[in-house]
């Protein structure tokens, strides 16, 4: 039968510093910019901006300019499979699966 | 009634498992196999609800002498055959086509989570319409499901979107404890066994992903009778054979559901 226990899990998650320091199931320990969180944002959205050729001519939202950098004001579990980012530039739809998160991060 | 914010987590403390009975197609007895299922476990003196998700189509005020129902005189979740009982069924004509987009269903399905005082159950069966739509999505994302069951027919017309939903389940991490092969096989009067819709579908299906074949249910016009008449087979014929198959269905769930690891949801995060 499928099960979740031999599926790659994290145990604990906690910010530290500028980014989320991930204590997971098989005993690594991963750490993972917020910076890179947020440019890797999965949402439908992000991933059709980052198909496009990049414009240097873009100019940032008022709340973008105001956000700084980025940083989570929410980050909720979603079921048994993946965290819902809420970041202080206002974006909130990306869902990031546990293993994404662990490939956006680095071992620590 | 409101519903939860969206992503927003729902907790039911009073409720040991969260089952989702699924298929990828409609037709398959997803329905009749969740009543009977719900019936089976109550007879095996578990606390059982049963919450009909199919918010387009609902069958369980039909399959247990139900109707539409005064929300002011009756509190919900609504007590019938030692079952606790929540649907879209209840609350709109069954005359009346609910014409919702999907956040609206979604928001349907997460309401009946939060807002019926479900109270102490060991099982609440959530029955799933057919697909991988919005509802799923919800009750993935949202609710404490413990596990999901996926009712199939041997065809592979069947099967084909049973895998669907197999995959769906695999993809948000959802365990899946069983295949349940419905419609299964014909008992002919002189005792012989016919496969009309061939045979082995659900247990191929079971030992391609690695979960247990969990029942095999016989096709029997009763048992469409039953349910139509407002009693499931399992309650108004407890001795029949089908019911019998879902008595031993319901004892390998139970089997399975004893093995399971309890807290399966992920970690808060300290931001």
């Amino acid at each position: 039968m499928s099960s979740t226990n031999e599926q790659l899990r994290p145990l604990s998650l906690k910010r530290e510093g500028d980014g989320l320091l991930i204590e997971w199931n098989d005993g690594v320990r991963t750490f993972a910019l917020w910076r890179r969180l947020r440019t890797d944002c999965p949402c439908a959205t992000c991933n059709e901006e980052r198909a496009k050729p990049p414009d240097p001519f873009r100019v940032l939202s008022a709340q973008e300019a105001a956000a700084g950098p980025p940083s989570p004001t929410a980050m909720k579990p979603l079921g048994h499979y993946a965290y819902q980012i809420t970041w202080n530039d206002g974006h909130n739809t990306g869902i990031y699966p546990v293993e994404l998160l662990r490939s956006l991060s680095e071992p620590k | 009634m409101s519903g939860p914010m969206p992503g927003q987590k729902i907790s039911l403390p009073g409720v040991k498992h969260v089952i989702a009975i699924a298929s990828g197609k409609g037709g398959v007895g997803k329905s009749t196999v969740a009543a009977n299922l719900a019936l089976a476990l109550h007879a095996k003196g578990q606390r059982v609800g049963l919450m009909d998700a199919d918010i387009y189509g609902p069958s369980v005020p039909l399959m247990f002498g139900l109707g539409i129902v005064d929300q002011t005189k009756v509190p919900f979740p609504i007590e019938q055959y030692g079952l606790r009982l929540m649907s879209m069924g209840f609350l709109v004509d069954p005359k009346q086509a609910i014409i919702w987009r999907g956040p609206k269903v979604a928001q349907a399905v997460g309401t009946f989570l939060v807002q019926i005082p479900w109270g102490e159950l060991d099982y609440l069966i959530i029955d799933l319409p057919p697909g991988t739509g919005d509802a799923q999505l919800t009750l993935s994302q949202q609710a404490p499901l413990t596990g999901a069951i996926v009712v199939t027919q041997p065809a592979e017309v069947s099967l084909i979107d049973a895998r669907k939903g197999v995959t769906m389940f695999q993809e948000v991490r959802v365990p899946i404890l069983g295949i349940v092969e419905n419609m299964s096989y014909l008992v002919v009067p002189d005792g012989q066994r016919i496969s009309p819709f061939g045979s082995g579908g659900g247990r191929r299906l079971a030992e391609e992903i690695g979960v247990p074949l969990l029942g095999e249910i016989p096709i029997e016009s009763l048992v469409s009778s039953c349910g139509d008449d407002g009693e499931p087979i399992v309650r108004k014929f407890p001795e029949h054979a089908v019911s019998k198959a879902y008595a031993d269905l319901a004892q390998s769930v139970i089997t399975v559901m004893e093995k399971q690891p309890a807290g399966g949801g992920l970690p808060e995060v300290q931001l």
